[in-house]
Order: structure tokens, then C-alpha cells, then sequence
């Protein structure tokens, strides 16, 4: 697989990312603005999700209806996200229409029109995303555990509550949005059928007179952590468990993703063969590394009939904690292969590659090649992760269960 | 790119796609069978059977086949629908041997008592947490309702009582019926070694029986009217519609399509300006569910109760009015080239193309590859689409509403 990549940033510090791929037609294209859920005004959680509706809500020339139509016309399959640091605009498209859809997206970045009339719509969506949460407990589970878990407001819900939605005024979020997004922090990058000096002049052109506004970032508090259970009347108990691992950026990364995947990498990791097909406790168990900029967590969930509630608990930690007792040569093995297998399938991706070049960046200041990875991972021994392990050892969790009965949590104790 | 195809004494079929600069291959065995082919007293068992596969066979024990699965860093899973039962995973081609060694072996399980019992407490668990979603309520609601009595109207999951009550024999009964090799179909797609691929599948598969497995194909009324589940404890209020609509089969179903992305994508379409942007719902989306001799449109909203009987009236109001006025020529453009652009970056992938080329081959018996494919769907015109939403009209609907509601 070829793999050329570029990289340049404009005097306004906006970074162009770039990875040309053979064999594909298409072309997608990240953008991550520093701006997330993380920034929300004091108050006013959940405008970034607002800003987020609000700004596909007709820029430049085009209104609304304008704007997606002609997204739609040209082909372009689009989300946007709300993430902790930033609010991400994902977009893929046949490559001969990414020039038309980064002039679309420079409209929303530097002249959305943010209009009265579209902003109590906006906000109705994502009140009403936040109420659609109650009847999505695994959803609500891992969202609340992961605001409980980090520093805050590192973890904010990205949907607010009822009263900060409701305290959003129009000229409120367009301060925000003003102050926001900005150059500076902000990563366009781009994957696949590519030609990197043309996207380079074509970018500098739409978004080289963007001003930088030198916002700052939030005031970091402890985390609320701690144990809280939430009852419901819902036919699972959905059990959600965090605790602190290294981020992104560390020298023991490998080994910490390694270790995640002996826990939870596949049918064959502990967590599964321990409680799903040795017990038959639960349909779905699962640990996933999550990483921000300085800190980073191991976040399990397993959800169970409520009956098995305190047996699926407590097998979750005690599966957990016996990854310092030991790990067998053939679990890493598997392990190895499983992390580098599923980076090189989605490698075929051209939104997956976007993805990881924005990520890279970020977290590294740099891109890393499938080889340097490759290799990274196979320079990993059983050794390392078991150290890793033993340095950063599973303990001080954040626990949030949601179900008709609490659990005993006692064993968080022992 | 282009399609092999060879087929087996015993009559399994082999097919591939295939492409050599792809980095890696998808392999999947498609069963043609799910809940539709169940009789009432064993719902449910298609799905069970699809979990008791990677229970372990004379050769592997379960454990052994989740190791070997990890081990080769497969991406691999299974899935059950109303009529196909499919085993896939996606590997480095490397791996293309084992993973078809282990693949074919699997599809003959041993279903032991001991993982049987087991294994029911883990469907038992998701029949539990499919209860905790209203969204896949509704949608299995919505196909009960329509269906019925037709049995393409069945649960996949069948129920606590049904699976509870569910033996090993009639488990067995069900496999050797509906697991016949001339009932099964492997697909490959992406960077295949063809010849390997035959050579394994007769090695694996060639001695596999052949048996008749049939199907019902009696087409189904498709029933109107209104079903309201009254649960106070669902926050949202999920309405969904059902209409008929092409079948597989039918030449119409491009225009299908186009008309479900006109009508209902999630962005840009006419329930999306009607009913998602003034935020009276936070979802309005239709599809086209297109099935072995069946078909129908489904659409799910899901809004405040009290919108509710606004959001069902408006959402009639769209459909009359596309299926009196049909869409503009701009309308159709972008249509077009959202379903393209989006096939074509699926395609990209081999395993986003799996399941694509498999059902050509089981629905049509037919290859049609990418281009062509789209080729056809750009030579739809804007009469084809009205024709057809009046044709099998978008107004004889079934509706059922899931939530806090007692009436609309």
C-alpha cells in the first residue's frame, strides 16, 4: 500500500493534512475545530452541539435548503460530531467534487449565517436528543460515566442538560461561535484520490484570510469519579466502569492498547470468554481505550438481566484486575495481530484514513506510517504490557450502573 | 475486476469478486434462511443457530474457534434477517486458507447440550436488551403488523417463551433442513485466490448433503391499519409506516430506491425538510426493505407525543403530494449521486461490498458489477420513480406507534 503524506500550515495556523491513496476514486475529508463540548460556556453546556446544527443552517450564499441540496448534488456523504476538544465535519465524496465541497465548508466555517429564525430549531434537536437518551440506557450509560470519569469539563455530556439548553439565546452561541472557531487548533485533512499542491492552493485561497482569535482553553477541574447508580425500570442492568490508563501520546501507548486488547480485542479476550461464553452472563461485555490529549481511560461496559447484575459486576473487575497476575505469550500474540490487521483493513478506508491523520496530529504533533506502527506494536513484548500494567494498575474506578437495583460494590474494596 | 463462479457437485454455490490490488479479502457463507422459514413453535431458532455455529465442531472446541478467529486478526461476525443467515469475516490474504478452514468447518457444528444450554442464557440476555431499545421495538412491531399472517412477519429474535422453550432436536431438525449445501452460498470479494477458494470450499463443503429446502413464497397482502403500543415508560414517541413496495426480484427496484431517498434519506430529503428541520421530529427515515418475492417501504419518525398526530399528518401530506407531483429534475440529480457516491465508497472496501454482490447472486442469480450498476440507476427518470410510488402507493399504509401515547 503506498502511503505519501503531507502536511502544511498556513501563516493563519490552520493545518492541511494529506495522504494520497492508489485505487480509490474517492476522496474524504476531516475537519476538527477546537471548539467541542469541552468549550461550552459556563452555563451553557451543549452549545457546541447547538453551533454544530446551527452552522449547517445556510452559509455564504446559500440558506438551508441551498446548502444541502448542494451538498446532496454533489454526492457528499456528511456528519458532524461533537467531541471533547472539538467539533468534527467529516465529509466523503467522489474526489472530483472535493473542491466543491471544501468551498461548501469554508462557507460554514468563516460565514455560516447563524439566523434567529434556524437557531430554535437547532436547539430542539438537541434537546431532543437529550430526552432521547432515556430510552437509550447503554448510550446514556457511557456518556455519563465518561463525564464522571474525566477532569472536568473535559468529559461534558455534549447535549447539555434541559436548563442550559434552555438558557442558549442566539446571541449568546454566536459570541461562542465568534470567539471558537479558529484557525489556529483547527486540522483539514484529507484522504485519498488527492493532488496535494492544487487542495494547498485551493485551501490557502477559502481559508486564508481566516483570522485567528486566540481563545484559550478551559480551567481543568478534579473529576467527579466516585460510584452512582441511576434506577430505571429497563430490562438490562447496563454497567459501566472506568479507570485511568497513558494517553495517545505516551511511551508505554502500545502497551496499554495491547494490554486492552487481552482484555476486550475480540471473542477470544478474557472479558468475552469469561463472561459470555464460559458463563453465559451476558450478550455484550466489551473495554475500550479512549484517549484525550493528556489523560486517558479503559472504559467496560457489560450489561446483563438485572438478576446477574452483581455476578456481571463483579466478574468485570475481577477480569480486570487479574491482568497484573499475568499474561500468557499467545494472548499477546493475538493481540499483535488483531491491532495490526484492523489498521491495515481500514487503511482501504479513505474517511478512516482522514480520521487518523486529524488524530495523529493532534495527539502526536505528527503522522505516523503504517510501517512505524507496525513496528511499534511488534517491538511491544509480553514484558512491556505486563509492566505497563503493573505501573498503571487498574484501580480508583468510576463506576455508573443504570438498572431497577444498585450493585454491591464491595469488591472495589477488596 | 470481475466475477468467478463455480459450483459444487452437491450444488453450493462459489462466487468471488475479485480485485488484486485490494489489501484484503471478505469471505462469507450466505444461508438462505431466517425467521421467515420458521414455523411459530421454533421462533427464534434461526437466530439461535446462527450463535450455536461458533459453538465448536468435532475438530474445535468454542473457545478454540474464538482464538482461531483473533488469532488471524479477522474481522468476522454473523448476522440473522428475516430470510438470510450470513457468516462473514475479512482478512489479510494470507489468511484466506484458515479462514475458510475454519468457516467451512464451523457450518457444521456439533451443537452440544452443554453449549446449547449455555448459549440459550446469552440469547435470553439479548432478547433483554433488544427490550431496552425502542427504536428496534417499533421496527419489529411495524413488521409483525404489516406481515401478518404471512411469516416474513416472524421475530428474528424470537420470544423468552419460544427460545426458552426451544430443544437441541428441533434445533437439529431445522439445520440439516435449511443448511443443505445447494441452500448455501460462498461469497468472496476483494484480493481472492479463486481456485484456493473452490479447492477449500470442495475440500470443506463438498461433502455437505443436498436436501430440499424451499421456501414459502406466497406473496404477502401487506396489511392496513393502525397498531398503537401504549408504554409509559418510553420517553420518545416512535411512529413507524409500512407500504408495499418491490419485490428483489422486480426491475422496478431501482426506482425503489430512489424514491426511499427522495422521499426519506436523512438529510436533504422532502420528510427531512417537512419533519426534521422545523425539529418536529429528531429522526424521519425511510427505506426500502426489498425481499425474496416481498417488499415494503418503512419509515420511522420519532418526536414528542404530543406532535405526534401533526407529525403523522404531515408525513401522509409529503407522500401524497410526491406521489401526485413526483420529484424535479434536480431532486433526481441529487438522489443519483448521493446512492453512487455512496456505493462507490462502500465499495472501496471489500468487505462493504460482501453483501452487495452476494445478494445479487441469491435474490437475481445475476452479477451486475458497480458501474453498470449505477449506469441504471442514472437512466431512471423522475416518471419511472412516481410511476412506481403510485403503482404500489405510499398511502396504504400500516402504522404503529410505540410510547407514551394511549391514541393519536
Amino acid at each position: 500500500m503506498s502511503e505519501r503524506f503531507y502536511d502544511k500550515q498556513l501563516p493563519n495556523g490552520l493545518l492541511l493534512l494529506g495522504q494520497k491513496m492508489e485505487q480509490v476514486s474517492s476522496a474524504a475529508m476531516t475537519i476538527i475545530v477546537p471548539a467541542g463540548a469541552a468549550h461550552d460556556p459556563a452555563g451553557l453546556s451543549g452549545a457546541a452541539s447547538i453551533v454544530n446544527e446551527w452552522a449547517m443552517r445556510g452559509a455564504g450564499e446559500r440558506n438551508t435548503r441551498q446548502l444541502n441540496d448542494a451538498l446532496d448534488s454533489l454526492g457528499c456523504q456528511h456528519h458532524e460530531a461533537v467531541r471533547s476538544d472539538h467539533v468534527v465535519f467529516s465529509t466523503a465524496q467522489l474526489s472530483r467534487n472535493l473542491d466543491d465541497v471544501l468551498g461548501i465548508y469554508a462557507d460554514i466555517l468563516l460565514s455560516p449565517r447563524l439566523e434567529d429564525a434556524t437557531f430554535e430549531p437547532s436547539r430542539a434537536l438537541i434537546a431532543q436528543d437529550l430526552e432521547s437518551l432515556e430510552d437509550e440506557p447503554a448510550h446514556k450509560c457511557s456518556l455519563m460515566l465518561r463525564e464522571r470519569f474525566y477532569p472536568r469539563p473535559l468529559g461534558a455530556n455534549v447535549y447539555g442538560t434541559v436548563e442550559s439548553l434552555a438558557a442558549a439565546t442566539p446571541a449568546a452561541l454566536r459570541e461562542h461561535f465568534g470567539r471558537r472557531f479558529s484557525p489556529e487548533g483547527t486540522i483539514l485533512a484529507v484522504a485519498g484520490d488527492i493532488d496535494w499542491p492544487a487542495l494547498c492552493e485551493r485551501a490557502e485561497q477559502l481559508l486564508g484570510d481566516w483570522a485567528p482569535t486566540g481563545a484559550a482553553g478551559p480551567a481543568i477541574e478534579p473529576p467527579l469519579a466516585g460510584i452512582e447508580h441511576l434506577t430505571k425500570d429497563s430490562a438490562q442492568a447496563h454497567i459501566g466502569l472506568a479507570y485511568a490508563t497513558v494517553p495517545l501520546s505516551d511511551e508505554q501507548y502500545y502497551a496499554a492498547r495491547l494490554a486492552g486488547m487481552v482484555l476486550s480485542g475480540g471473542a477470544a479476550a478474557r472479558l468475552h470468554t469469561e463472561l459470555r461464553e464460559k458463563r453465559g452472563l451476558v450478550y455484550h461485555v466489551s473495554a475500550s481505550y479512549h484517549s484525550l490529549k493528556n489523560c486517558a481511560g479503559v472504559f467496560a461496559y457489560a450489561a446483563s438481566r438485572p438478576e446477574l447484575a452483581q455476578q456481571t459486576f463483579d466478574m468485570t473487575v475481577s477480569e480486570i484486575r487479574r491482568l497484573a497476575d499475568g499474561i500468557e505469550p499467545d494472548e499477546i500474540t493475538r493481540a499483535r495481530t488483531q491491532l495490526k490487521s484492523a489498521l491495515i483493513m481500514q487503511g482501504e478506508s479513505t474517511s478512516a484514513r482522514a480520521n487518523a491523520l486529524a488524530s495523529d496530529w493532534y495527539h502526536l504533533g505528527r503522522l505516523r506510517s503504517l510501517a512505524e506502527l507496525s513496528d511499534a506494536i511488534d517491538a511491544t513484548t509480553a514484558t512491556d504490557v505486563l509492566q505497563h500494567v503493573r505501573d498503571h494498575p487498574a484501580r480508583d474506578f468510576t463506576v455508573l450502573v443504570i438498572g431497577p437495583k444498585p450493585v454491591d460494590t464491595g469488591i472495589l474494596e477488596q | 475486476m470481475n466475477l468467478k463462479h463455480a459450483k459444487l457437485d452437491n450444488g453450493l454455490t462459489v462466487i468471488a469478486e475479485v480485485r488484486d490490488s485490494a489489501a484484503s479479502m471478505a469471505a462469507g457463507f450466505f444461508v438462505r434462511t431466517g425467521a421467515r422459514d420458521e414455523t411459530p413453535d421454533i421462533a427464534g431458532v434461526s437466530h439461535f443457530l446462527e450463535h450455536m455455529v461458533f459453538k465448536g465442531t468435532d475438530r474445535r472446541d468454542p473457545l478454540e474457534v474464538n482464538r482461531e478467529f483473533d488469532s488471524m486478526g479477522a474481522n468476522y461476525n454473523a448476522f440473522t434477517s428475516e430470510e438470510n443467515t450470513v457468516f462473514y469475516g475479512a482478512v489479510l490474504p494470507e489468511y484466506q486458507d484458515a479462514l475458510l478452514d475454519l468457516l467451512g468447518d464451523i457450518l457444521r457444528p456439533s451443537l452440544r447440550g452443554e453449549d446449547f444450554d449455555l448459549e440459550k442464557n446469552v440469547i435470553l440476555d439479548e432478547i433483554a436488551r433488544y427490550r431496552d431499545m425502542p427504536r428496534y421495538r417499533v421496527y419489529e412491531t411495524l413488521l409483525a403488523e404489516y406481515f401478518r399472517p404471512h411469516p416474513l412477519g416472524h421475530s428474528v429474535l424470537g420470544s423468552t417463551e419460544s427460545v426458552g422453550a426451544l430443544t437441541r432436536e428441533q434445533m437439529l431438525a431445522y439445520f440439516e433442513r435449511r443448511y443443505a449445501a445447494n441452500n448455501l452460498t460462498l461469497v468472496g470479494v476483494g484480493n481472492v485466490d479463486f481456485d484456493a477458494l473452490v479447492a477449500k470450499a470442495s475440500q470443506m463443503c463438498g461433502h455437505w448433503p443436498w436436501a430440499e429446502a424451499g421456501r414459502d413464497l406466497a406473496e404477502p397482502a401487506g396489511q392496513c391499519g393502525q397498531k398503537i403500543v401504549t408504554d409509559p415508560n418510553v420517553m420518545r414517541q416512535q411512529i413507524a409506516l409500512a407500504s408495499p413496495a418491490p419485490t428483489s426480484q422486480n426491475g422496478d427496484r431501482y426506482a425503489a430506491m430512489l424514491a426511499t431517498t427522495l422521499l426519506g434519506d436523512t438529510t436533504g430529503s422532502r420528510l427531512y425538510y417537512a419533519l426534521v428541520d422545523p425539529a418536529l421530529t429528531d429522526e424521519a427515515s425511510m427505506v426500502y426493505d426489498s425481499l425474496d418475492g416481498a417488499g415494503a417501504f418503512l419509515t420511522f419518525m420519532s418526536c414528542d407525543g404530543e406532535k405526534a398526530s401533526q407529525v403523522v399528518e404531515i408525513a401522509r401530506r409529503e407522500m401524497a403530494e410526491f406521489q401526485a407531483n413526483g420529484p424535479t429534475e434536480a431532486e433526481m440529480q441529487a438522489a443519483k449521486n448521493k446512492i453512487a457516491s455512496g456505493a462507490t465508497l462502500k465499495g472501496e472496501v471489500p468487505m462493504g461490498r460482501l453483501t452487495a454482490v452476494a445478494y445479487d447472486w441469491v435474490y437475481r442469480g445475476e452479477y451486475v458489477p458497480l458501474a453498470e450498476q449505477i449506469e441504471t440507476l442514472f437512466a431512471v427518470t423522475g416518471e419511472q420513480v412516481v410511476d412506481v410510488a403510485r403503482k404500489y402507493d405510499l398511502d396504504r399504509t400500516m402504522l404503529v406507534a410505540l410510547g407514551p401515547l394511549e391514541k393519536l
